[in-house]
């Protein structure tokens, strides 16, 4: 329940999209109709009518992440705070809260990300009075005691726990904290683990973050499915209409630029392959610059199951399980990762080397239109195959909504994808893939150390 | 009629005369406006099917099959085929069956139905794919469970230790198994098990006529093969607590405990026992005693359900919504207890079954019944938002020989009373006969501990209610009739080494 959803994970590093090529004027590659609207408390009502008969999904989205944790000691709190948001107000208690949804049968979660943090309800459409009823009362009236804030702070440590028998929680800790010197993404979404431990004191704060992003001018409402507009936006007027505005501005740390590699290694109890995690500053996310939908195409070209690198690596030489790359929309400059679990800790070398001598072919060889072509076309149906439902619809609107403001970005980067060429993709292959802007976590069994080996942690001079 | 066997890894020629025989079992959902088709194709074999010593062979196979080559093309070709469509087809291998998913935009169904078809129907048997798809299961094995998933690994071994000696007691594959397990064997069980009497087809989305009519042809011309699967025995009867603990280097323990049932989907006593385990467990909800009292009073960990059917496994297994297409024809009640702090795990497993202990005595109230029983009928009907969840759910409707699973929900929940689900509470569930497994560093300190019935206090950073505070004493030294002669640790690198515990 409520969940973390990494800024980068294994399973999200392929997503991208992109248009189809179009004659004339671009298609827009989104196929729903958009209709938004703006309250006068900035608050976003979005609809997206679907045919989902007597269902809609609702999403309320924050942008808010741990990106916004600038304070040193309080990472983590993002997450922490969506899991206070189910704590209750004085006319819904907890209790209350969870019944009202119970009674409707509704399926309701939340989760976090980097940028953002996003609440999302499945329901009957017939429902939808109740849910803007006690979804927009926790938003503008959220009540908790500073016990129910103790023994919540209790649930976050557990969903550490139950992360942590993989490797991959401590491969990102280490990747983020390594890569970043100043920028909040250091800290992974779940946090550092003595800032974890330290929340139960931190009451005080969470009513600051609450104060400063739990506002209308930075959320939005997404509702996809069975839904009207008109009646949507008088109901929004109503519910959410009296929300006030906030005054908090953020000053987000700016990254300097990496100057030299920085290494990591990694010791782990447990048994486990090898897992090698490479780091490359990117670019933010745009709509409107090359350079992202440029790496987008990038991580297909390079790292896709149709890539040389995959049929050598999986398929031919068998030296790792997998091997992926790629970087995730992010709203300041993130990190392209590539991740590979090698099959014998003697071919780590051998490994790395043919992902860099793979990185080195794409800053030199311009990738032939005809692969370019089926790349396109890749993205354009795996797009096209996921929005087969209400929620997955809702949660990539989310996603531009959060990134941008704006629903309609959707169709402005996929009009930027479509127009990368092989030029572009030479281009930020050269830009961003140097040595100097790299950081490397290499995580092994601890007995594929020398006994006694602990954590290292090093920059290469 | 079983049909003369052919040369192993021979593919099945196609004839006329085997084309004629009886239509295969085929399941559709025709939606002719989406511009998506999504296969299942069900293989009536699973993991009970594995000869002894070979544990791994039906899901070694199914991988091969799936992600190999064909006759014609290498598994690099295949892939090359696929990606430009963004089509997909995986594997997912289980206990009593095994399903291929495919999914395809329909303005590339002509082309990608031969490449899906010949895959399953011709396949390559190539020596480097099988390699490969060995090595990913040993290391799924070796290294994912054992090392690096502690809420499956509790998962897996219960699964195994609540039914023993029965074929449900051996894990998906074993090490030993895997290791065993050669080509030719798996030519041989292909043919053996990859017969017209065995296969099952569903079909959905904005597919022509044709494309059934071709698949029936196509799979019809397999051999007949043998159609009964054996029958399963009772699994054998638990006495008190029989706990296992898995010893490895751990953070947090991970606690899963459950026995077996007597219903499945098909028999109507499960549908009051569905009432009462949402009541009790709802699945990533909030809704569950178990969520409420642990988590939510107590911040014990970040989770805390109940089952009546198998939630494990499937490339669906991050849906909050009951999986697809792992069916049993034996299925089990469990609690999973998500990963507690090691100094609180012993309280943990005691606040679960003192909640269980509660349940069974009292059971629901008319509200709670109420509440519950609305909560579901509107519930169970998100659970086949798309398509391919559609297929899959009708799919398994069928293998128990029932009615569509959400329309029955509906159907029999509205005719039930509170007296129905307390009685099939107090029927079927027991909350002192249950088998336990438990993940856990130092798991021979905390064995001692609870087999002795030491007492486990709990303290608080923060105050919390008179209520929790009562309930507390009593939980802190809860009796737990540990079975001990049926309970012992064992290190980690014995389990799924070999067949059973």
């Amino acid at each position: 329940m409520h969940a973390v959803i990494k800024g980068v994970c294994l399973c999200l590093l392929m997503v991208s999209q992109t248009a189809a090529p179009v004659e004339g004027s671009p298609r827009k590659i989104f196929p729903y109709p958009i209709h938004q609207t703006v309250l006068d408390n900035g608050f976003k009502v979005i609809s997206i009518p679907f045919d989902s008969p007597g269902i809609v999904s609702y999403y309320t989205v924050v942008r808010a992440g741990s990106r916004n944790e600038v304070e040193p000691g309080l990472s983590g709190f993002a997450h922490f705070f969506e899991h206070m948001m189910f704590r209750g107000t004085e006319r819904y208690s907890k209790d209350q809260y969870n019944q009202a949804l119970k009674s409707i049968g509704a399926d309701n979660n939340a989760f976090t990300t980097d940028d953002y943090t996003a609440y999302h309800t499945l329901a009957s459409a017939d429902a939808l009075d109740t849910i803007m009823d006690v979804e927009s009362d926790r938003f503008k009236n959220l009540k908790y005691s500073v016990e129910d804030f103790k023994t919540e702070a209790g649930a976050i440590l557990g969903e550490y726990n139950k992360n942590y028998s993989s490797p991959i929680q401590t491969i990102f800790e280490k990747l983020n904290d390594a890569a970043y010197q100043v920028h909040t993404y250091k800290h992974t979404t779940m946090g550092f683990l003595k800032d974890i431990q330290g929340m139960p004191n931190q009451y005080d704060y969470s009513l600051k973050f609450l104060d400063r992003w739990y506002r209308p001018e930075h959320s939005a409402l997404i509702v996809v499915g069975d839904v009207k507009h008109p009646t949507l936006v008088e109901s929004a007027k109503q519910y959410y209409g009296s929300w006030k505005r906030g005054s908090y501005t953020l000053q987000v740390p700016v990254e300097p630029p990496q100057t030299e590699e920085r290494l990591v290694e990694v010791s782990w109890k447990a048994q486990t392959l090898p897992i090698l995690a490479i780091g490359y500053h990117g670019p933010a996310f745009s709509d409107s610059t090359v350079d992202m939908p440029a790496m987008d195409l990038l991580s297909q070209v390079v790292f896709s199951q149709a890539s040389d690198l995959f049929r050598q690596l999986v398929i031919e030489e068998q030296l790792v399980e997998f091997v992926q790359g790629g970087q995730p929309d992010s709203r300041d400059a993130g990190m392209f990762t590539i991740f590979t679990r090698i099959k014998d800790p003697k071919n780590i070398e051998r490994v790395r080397k043919a992902v860099y001598a793979a990185i080195d072919e794409a800053k030199t060889k311009p990738v032939a239109a005809e692969r370019l072509a089926e790349i396109k076309s890749h993205l354009k149906y795996d797009f096209a195959m996921r929005l087969d439902n209400a929620d997955a619809i809702a949660r990539t609107i989310s996603h531009y909504v959060q990134l941008t403001g704006e629903p309609d970005a959707v169709n402005r980067v996929y009009e930027m994808y479509d127009r990368v060429s092989p030029q572009d993709i030479l281009m930020v292959a050269n830009k961003y893939f140097s040595p100097n802007n790299r950081t490397v976590v290499l995580l092994k069994q601890e007995d594929a150390f020398k006994k006694g080996a602990e954590v290292q942690h090093r920059e290469k001079q | 009629m079983v049909l003369p066997q052919q040369a192993a890894g021979q593919p099945h020629p196609q004839t006329p005369g085997d084309s004629r025989a009886s239509k295969i079992r085929t399941t559709e959902i025709q939606s002719p406006n989406s511009p998506l088709i999504t296969l299942r194709l069900i293989l009536r074999a699973g993991s009970v099917n594995d000869p002894k010593g070979r544990e791994g062979l039906n899901a070694l196979t199914a991988y091969l099959l799936a992600q190999g080559g064909s006759k014609d093309l290498t598994y690099q070709e295949v892939i090359a085929k696929l990606y430009p469509w963004a089509a997909s087809i995986d594997v997912q291998p289980d206990k009593e069956i095994t399903t291929f998913i495919a999914n395809v935009h329909r303005d590339h169904l002509d082309k990608f139905y031969p490449l899906f078809s010949s895959l399953l129907l011709s396949p390559r048997f190539d020596p480097e794919d099988f390699t490969r798809n060995k090595d990913l299961l040993l290391n799924h094995l070796e290294k994912g469970l054992r090392g690096t998933d502690d809420e499956n690994l509790g998962k897996e071994a219960l699964n195994m230790l609540m039914f023993g000696d029965h074929p449900y007691g051996t894990a998906d594959a074993t090490v030993q198994g895997l290791k065993s397990i050669t080509l030719e064997d798996v030519k041989q069980y292909y043919t053996r098990t990859y017969t017209r009497a065995r296969i099952w087809l569903g079909i959905a989305g904005g597919y022509p006529q044709t494309l059934v009519d071709r698949m029936q042809k196509d799979f019809g011309a397999l051999p007949q093969g043998d159609p009964a699967p054996e029958p399963l025995p009772h699994p054998r009867k638990i006495e008190g607590l029989e706990m296992l603990f898995v010893e490895k280097p751990a953070r947090a323990t991970a606690i899963s405990l459950g026995h077996p049932l007597a219903i499945t989907r098909k028999d109507k006593d499960f549908y009051p026992l569905l009432v009462a385990n949402s009541y009790f467990g709802e699945h990533r909800t909030f809704n569950g005693v178990l969520m409420n009292r642990l988590r939510g009073d107590r911040g014990l960990n970040y989770g805390d359900y109940s089952y009546i059917e198998k939630f494990t496994g499937g490339v669906d297994s991050s849906s909050r919504f009951p999986h697809v297409n792992t069916p049993l024809r034996q299925q089990f009640f469990s609690i999973w207890i998500r990963p507690v702090p090691p100094e609180k795990a012993h309280f943990a497993l005691r606040a679960a079954l003192y909640e269980l202990d509660k349940f069974v005595e009292r059971g629901l109230t008319e509200e709670e019944f109420q509440q519950t029983r609305r909560f579901l009928i509107n519930y169970s009907k998100l659970w086949a938002q798309t398509l391919d969840r559609r297929l899959g759910y009708k799919m398994d409707s069928e293998f128990y020989g029932s009615e569509d699973y959400i329309d029955r929900i509906d159907k029999e929940l509205k005719s039930l009373t509170v007296a129905d689900v307390n009685k099939a509470i107090r029927k079927h569930i027991s909350p002192k006969n249950l088998k336990v497994a438990v993940v856990a560093e130092q798991a021979q300190q905390l064995m001692d501990a609870i087999a002795s019935n030491a007492p486990s206090p709990i303290s608080y950073d923060s105050p919390v209610s008179e209520r929790i505070l009562e309930d507390d004493k009593a939980i802190s030294k809860f009796p737990l009739a540990v079975n001990k002669s049926a309970s012992r640790v064992i290190a980690v690198k014995e389990l799924f080494e070999n067949r059973g515990l």
